[in-house]
C-alpha cells in the first residue's frame, strides 16, 4: 500500500513556524484537501513534500520509502503549479511529453501515452499548439495531463482553480473529480476556498497557523467541527458561548453567558457530554434556524428565541438575516424553496421567532472572546 | 536575516560556489586584461621616456610636464568641447526623443530604426563624409556659392566649430536613446491628471514631463560627456592642429616617433581621474535628485 | 475645444519639422558619400562625371581586402569568446546570495563608462611589458575585453524575465539541474545570447581606436585601414568603400526583423 505519510513534519523559518509537527496519514487513492486561509502553512506543507522545501523536522514517506531528502527530481510525486508553469517555448505535445523525454523512454511509447493522456484532459485538437495561444483553462487541463504522465504515486494541486473565473471552476472541478476516478491515484488539494475543499474532498484538514485544526469527512467537519475556527472558516455560523447548567442522560442545557435570559437546550446523544458548570461554545449553522412570525405549532422539539430583524441580504438562492435576540445577534439563512406569491415577506425591524432543533447544535469545547458571534456580527449589520 | 536549516545552508553554499565557478573565467581575464593594464599605466607614469622603448628608470618629470600649460590647455579644451557637446546633444535630442515617444506605436520603432541606422555604419566613414560635405570644395560651399550667399568657399574644416558639429553628429543617438527610453514609459495619466487639475500643456511639460526625464538627460549625458573626452579621431581628422583634444595628445605620445609613454601614461592617468570624479559626482547629484523626486 | 485642435495641430506640425530637420541631419553626409563616389574626380572637386572605376579599384586593392577579412576573423573570434563569457558570468550571477555580486557587477561597470581610448593604451602598454609582439592575437584580446562586459548586461537583462518557477516545473518533472538547463532554459535565453552576440560583433567591426593601440605592423582591420587611406589622401575608393558598408548595413538592417521575427 503506498499510503502518504506525514511524521512530526516541522518547518521553521527563523523565528517563525510555518508548520508545526504534522503527523497525518493519506491512504492510497484518496482525494485529500489542505483548506485555510493564507499563511496557514498548507502551501509549505505542499511544498515539502513536492520537494522544494526541507522539513526542519520530521520526515515523509510512500509506503516505506523516506522522501525527506529526495530531491523533487526524483520523488514519485508531481505538482500542478497555481500557474501551471508550462514551458513556452515547447509546443502542447512537448510539454506533456517533458517527463518521459527526460527519462529518456522511447519514441513510440511517449507518441501512444501523449495520446492517452490528451484524450484524457480533452485536448487532442490542440496538440500542434503553444501555451500562449491557450485559455487559462486549457492550460491547466495541459498541466494536469503533463503531471499524470509520468504516473506519480501523489499528485499535488496548489490552488489549480484559484487563476478560473466561477463557471470554469466549478465545471473544472467536475473534472478534476472524473479524472481523479480514471486515474485511481492520491490527489493532494490545497486551496483557501472552503466550498471547493467540501465538494471535491473525500477526506480534508483544515490548517491554521501550521497546524491542524480539524481533519476528517467534509461532513463531520461542517456538522461537527472540533474548534471555534474550524467553525468558523468553514461556512458561517452563529457562536454562542455558554455555560452548562444541567446534565441529563442525553440532554444538556447551556446558559448563554452574556445574556441570562435564554436557555438553549442540547440533544447530546451523538456527543461528548459536557460537565456541569462547564464554558463551552455552541457552533449553531444559519441554515439550521427557521425564521418566523409565527412560532412552530410543536413547541417542544424546537428550543425558540424572539427577536428583531436587523438586517436582510437577498442572495438568490437564501436570504441572509442578522436578527437581533436579547444582546445576541443570530445569522438566519432562509432558503428559497417556492416563490411565495401571496405571504409578505419579513421585513426590517420586524419581530420574529428563531427555532432549530436541539440536535441541530454542536458543543465545542473551547471558548475564546474574540471569536464570539455577536460582537463580530454587529460590525456587519447596516443601519436602516 | 534568514535563517536556514542545515539542508538549505548546504544548498546555498553549493549555489555560491556554482556562482564563483561561473563568474571566474571573467574575473581572471578582466584582472589580466583591464585591471592590470592599468596598474601598468600608472607604473609608466614614473618612469623615464625613450625614443621607442620606455626605460625603467624612476623620473617624476611626466607629471611635472602633464601639469605644465600645453597639457592642461589641451585638458581645458577637451572639458570645454566635450561640455558644449553635451549641451547641445541634449537641446537637440530631447525634442527628437520627445517626438517619437509621441508618436504611435507602429510609428515609434520605424522612427527609431531611421535614427539608428548611420549609427551602424562605421563611424569613421561618417566623420570621412563630414569632411567631404564641409569641405572649401564640397557640397555646402559649393551649394552657397550657388545661391550667391558667399562669394568664395568658407573655410569649415579644421575649426572647432567643424569639431563641435562632428561631435554632437557621432553622439547624438547616445543621447537620444536614453531619453527616449524613459520618455516611453512615461506614464501619460499623470500628465492627464495634472491637466485635470487645471494647468496647462505648457506648465504640465514643466512641472511633470520635465522633472520625470531628468533620468534619461542623466543617462544620456553620462554616454555622450565620457566619450566625447577622450574623443581621438574626430578632431584628428577635422579639427585643427593647434586645439588638440587630451586623446590625440596621448596617442601622438604612444604611437609617433619621438614616443614619451610616460607622459600618455600621466595625461591617461588624469583623464581616468576626470572620468572617475565626473561620474562619483553625478552619481550623487543623481542619488539627491531622486530622494527628493519621491 | 478648438483651441485644444489648433494646439494639436501645431504640434503635429512642429513634429514633423523636428523630425525631417533631424533626418536631413543625419543622412545629408551619407547621401554626399554615395552619391561621390560615383564621381570621376582623383579629388574632392565638383561633380566630374559618373563612373564605376572606384569600385573596380576597390576590388582588386589587396590590402583592402585583407584588412576586411581581419575585421571579419577578429569579430568573429571575439564574439564567440565574450559571449561565451558573457553567458557564464551573467549565470553565475543569478544567485541573489552571493557576496561578491555588487562587486562583480562594479567591475562589469567600469569598462563600459571608461573613454576607449584609455583602454586602447593600457591594453598597449600591457603587451609592450610583457614583451608580447602586437599582432592579431592582441587585437582579439583586446576586443574581447572590451566586449564582454556588454554581452553580460545584455544576457543579463533576459535573465531577469526569466520565470523561475520553470525550474521548479522541470524538477517535478524528473529534470536535474543539468537537463532543466539544457532543455528549458537555454532555449528561452537563447534569443538574448544572439542580441548579445549581435551586439559584440558590430562593436567589434566598428572599432577604431581600441584595435588602433593593440595591432602591431602590418596587420590591419577594415576602420584602422580606412583611417590611414584617409590619412594619407587617398580617399577616392573610400567612398565607393562607404557606400558598399553602407549598403550592407541597411541590408543587415532590413532583413534582422524578419529574422528576428523568426527566432521569437
Amino acid at each position: 500500500m503506498e499510503d502518504l505519510r506525514l511524521v512530526n513534519v516541522t518547518k521553521k523559518f527563523d523565528n517563525f513556524i510555518a508548520v508545526d509537527s504534522i503527523n497525518l496519514e493519506i491512504k492510497q487513492g484518496e482525494f485529500f484537501s489542505f483548506l485555510g486561509p493564507s499563511g496557514c502553512g498548507k502551501t509549505t506543507l505542499l511544498r515539502m513534500i513536492a520537494g522544494f522545501e526541507t522539513p526542519t523536522e520530521g520526515k515523509i514517506f510512500i509506503g516505506d520509502t523516506d522522501i525527506s531528502k529526495l530531491p523533487p527530481y526524483k520523488r514519485p510525486v508531481n505538482t500542478i503549479f497555481q500557474n501551471y508553469s508550462l514551458f513556452p517555448h515547447m509546443d502542447i505535445y512537448n510539454n506533456i511529453a517533458f517527463g518521459l523525454k527526460v527519462k529518456k523512454v522511447h519514441k513510440s511509447e511517449i507518441e501512444d501515452r501523449v495520446q492517452q493522456m490528451l484524450k484524457l484532459v480533452k485536448m487532442g485538437d490542440h496538440v500542434n499548439k503553444f501555451p500562449q495561444q491557450l485559455s487559462g483553462g486549457q492550460r491547466q487541463r495541459i498541466a494536469i495531463a503533463r503531471a499524470l504522465i509520468n504516473e506519480p504515486k501523489v499528485l499535488l494541486l496548489d490552488e489549480p482553480l484559484a487563476a478560473l473565473d466561477l463557471k470554469l471552476r466549478q465545471h473544472m472541478l467536475i473534472e478534476l473529480m472524473n479524472i481523479h476516478d480514471a486515474v485511481g491515484i492520491t490527489f493532494l488539494y490545497v486551496t483557501h476556498d472552503q466550498s471547493e475543499a467540501l465538494n471535491i474532498a473525500d477526506r480534508l484538514a483544515i490548517m491554521n497557523k501550521g497546524s491542524f485544526a480539524q481533519v476528517g469527512l467534509p461532513d463531520d467537519v461542517y456538522e461537527r467541527p472540533e474548534t471555534i475556527f474550524a467553525a468558523y472558516f468553514v461556512g458561517d455560523t452563529n457562536l454562542i458561548e455558554g455555560r452548562v447548567i444541567k446534565v441529563e442522560e442525553d440532554y444538556a442545557t447551556i446558559i448563554s453567558q452574556t445574556d441570562s435570559e435564554h436557555e438553549i437546550e442540547i440533544d447530546t446523544t451523538y456527543h461528548r457530554q459536557p460537565n456541569l458548570d462547564d464554558v463551552v461554545t455552541l457552533s449553531l449553522r444559519p441554515e439550521k434556524i427557521a425564521i418566523s412570525r409565527k412560532p412552530p405549532k410543536k413547541k417542544d422539539d424546537f428550543n425558540i428565541v424572539e427577536g428583531v430583524i436587523e438586517d436582510i441580504l437577498y442572495g438568490g438562492t437564501h436570504t441572509q438575516y442578522i436578527v437581533r435576540v436579547g444582546s445576541h445577534f443570530f445569522r438566519v439563512f432562509q432558503q428559497h424553496k417556492k416563490v411565495y406569491i401571496d405571504e409578505l415577506s419579513l421585513d426590517w425591524e420586524e419581530p420574529v421567532y428563531l427555532y432549530w432543533h436541539d440536535t441541530d447544535t454542536h458543543i465545542i469545547f473551547e471558548t475564546d472572546k474574540n471569536r464570539v458571534n455577536s460582537e463580530n456580527i454587529m460590525k456587519t449589520v447596516r443601519r436602516k | 536575516m534568514e535563517r536556514f536549516t542545515d539542508n538549505e545552508v548546504a544548498k546555498i553554499e553549493k549555489e555560491n560556489r556554482s556562482s564563483w565557478f561561473l563568474t571566474t573565467p571573467f574575473l581572471i581575464w578582466i584582472t589580466f586584461f583591464f585591471l592590470i593594464p592599468y596598474l601598468i599605466v600608472i607604473f609608466y607614469s614614473v618612469l623615464t621616456p625613450g625614443v621607442y622603448d620606455i626605460k625603467f628608470v624612476f623620473s617624476l618629470e611626466s607629471w611635472s610636464s602633464a601639469f605644465s600649460a600645453t597639457y592642461l590647455d589641451s585638458i581645458t579644451h577637451s572639458l570645454v568641447m566635450s561640455l558644449l557637446t553635451t549641451i547641445i546633444t541634449i537641446l537637440i535630442g530631447f525634442p527628437v526623443a520627445y517626438v517619437i515617444a509621441n508618436a504611435s506605436k507602429k510609428r515609434q520603432n520605424l522612427y527609431l530604426i531611421l535614427i539608428i541606422i548611420p549609427f551602424w555604419t562605421n563611424f569613421i566613414i561618417r566623420i570621412f563624409s563630414w569632411k567631404i560635405f564641409l569641405s572649401s570644395q564640397g557640397l555646402l560651399n559649393n551649394l552657397l556659392i550657388y545661391f550667391g550667399l558667399i562669394d568664395e568657399p568658407l573655410t569649415l574644416l579644421r575649426t572647432n566649430g567643424a569639431v563641435l558639429l562632428v561631435m554632437v553628429y557621432v553622439y547624438l543617438p547616445y543621447m537620444i536613446l536614453p531619453i527616449y527610453s524613459v520618455l516611453e514609459k512615461f506614464n501619460y495619466s499623470l500628465l492627464e491628471a495634472s491637466m485635470d487639475l487645471g494647468a496647462n500643456e505648457i506648465k504640465s511639460f514643466f512641472k511633470v514631463t520635465l522633472p520625470l526625464s531628468l533620468e534619461g538627460i542623466f543617462a544620456g549625458s553620462i554616454l555622450v560627456f565620457i566619450p566625447a573626452l577622450g574623443t581621438y579621431i574626430i578632431p584628428q581628422l577635422v579639427g585643427h592642429q593647434s586645439s588638440a583634444f587630451v586623446g590625440q595628445l596621448i596617442t601622438f605620445k604612444v604611437k609617433s616617433i619621438p614616443r614619451n609613454w610616460p607622459l600618455a601614461s600621466a595625461l591617461s592617468f588624469i583623464l581616468l581621474i576626470l572620468v572617475a570624479v565626473l561620474l562619483l559626482t553625478g552619481y550623487n547629484y543623481y542619488k539627491n535628485i531622486s530622494r527628493s523626486k519621491s | 475645444m478648438t483651441y485644444r485642435s489648433k494646439l494639436k495641430q501645431f504640434f503635429d506640425g512642429f513634429n514633423v519639422v523636428i523630425f525631417t530637420l533631424i533626418l536631413l541631419f543625419l543622412y545629408i553626409p551619407i547621401l554626399i558619400l554615395i552619391i561621390y563616389s560615383f564621381n570621376d574626380t582623383k579629388i574632392i572637386a565638383g561633380w566630374k562625371g559618373f563612373t564605376f572605376k572606384y569600385y573596380q579599384l576597390l576590388w582588386e586593392n589587396e590590402n583592402l581586402k585583407n584588412a576586411f577579412w581581419n575585421s571579419l576573423t577578429v569579430a568573429t573570434v571575439s564574439t564567440i569568446i565574450s559571449t561565451a563569457l558573457g553567458l557564464l558570468t551573467a549565470l553565475g550571477l543569478e544567485n541573489k546570495y552571493f557576496k561578491a555580486k555588487k562587486l562583480i557587477q562594479g567591475i562589469i561597470f567600469l569598462p563600459l563608462v571608461m573613454p576607449d581610448i584609455l583602454m586602447g593604451v593600457s591594453i598597449a602598454m600591457l603587451f609592450s611589458f610583457l614583451r608580447f609582439p602586437m599582432g592579431k592575437m592582441t587585437v582579439i584580446i583586446a576586443h574581447i575585453t572590451f566586449c564582454v562586459s556588454y554581452t553580460i548586461i545584455v544576457i543579463q537583462s533576459r535573465l531577469q524575465g526569466f520565470d523561475h518557477s520553470l525550474q521548479e516545473a522541470a524538477m517535478d518533472l524528473g529534470a536535474n539541474k543539468s537537463q532543466f538547463f539544457w532543455k528549458v532554459k537555454f532555449p528561452i535565453i537563447l534569443p538574448g545570447i544572439l542580441a548579445a552576440a549581435l551586439l559584440a560583433f558590430t562593436l567589434s567591426l566598428d572599432d577604431f581606436i581600441i584595435t588602433f593601440f593593440s595591432t602591431g605592423r602590418g596587420f590591419n582591420t577594415l576602420p584602422v585601414y580606412v583611417e590611414s587611406a584617409i590619412r594619407r589622401g587617398s580617399v577616392t575608393t573610400i567612398n565607393a568603400l562607404s557606400t558598399i558598408m553602407i549598403m550592407i548595413t541597411l541590408f543587415i538592417t532590413f532583413i534582422s526583423k524578419p529574422i528576428r521575427k523568426m527566432l521569437i
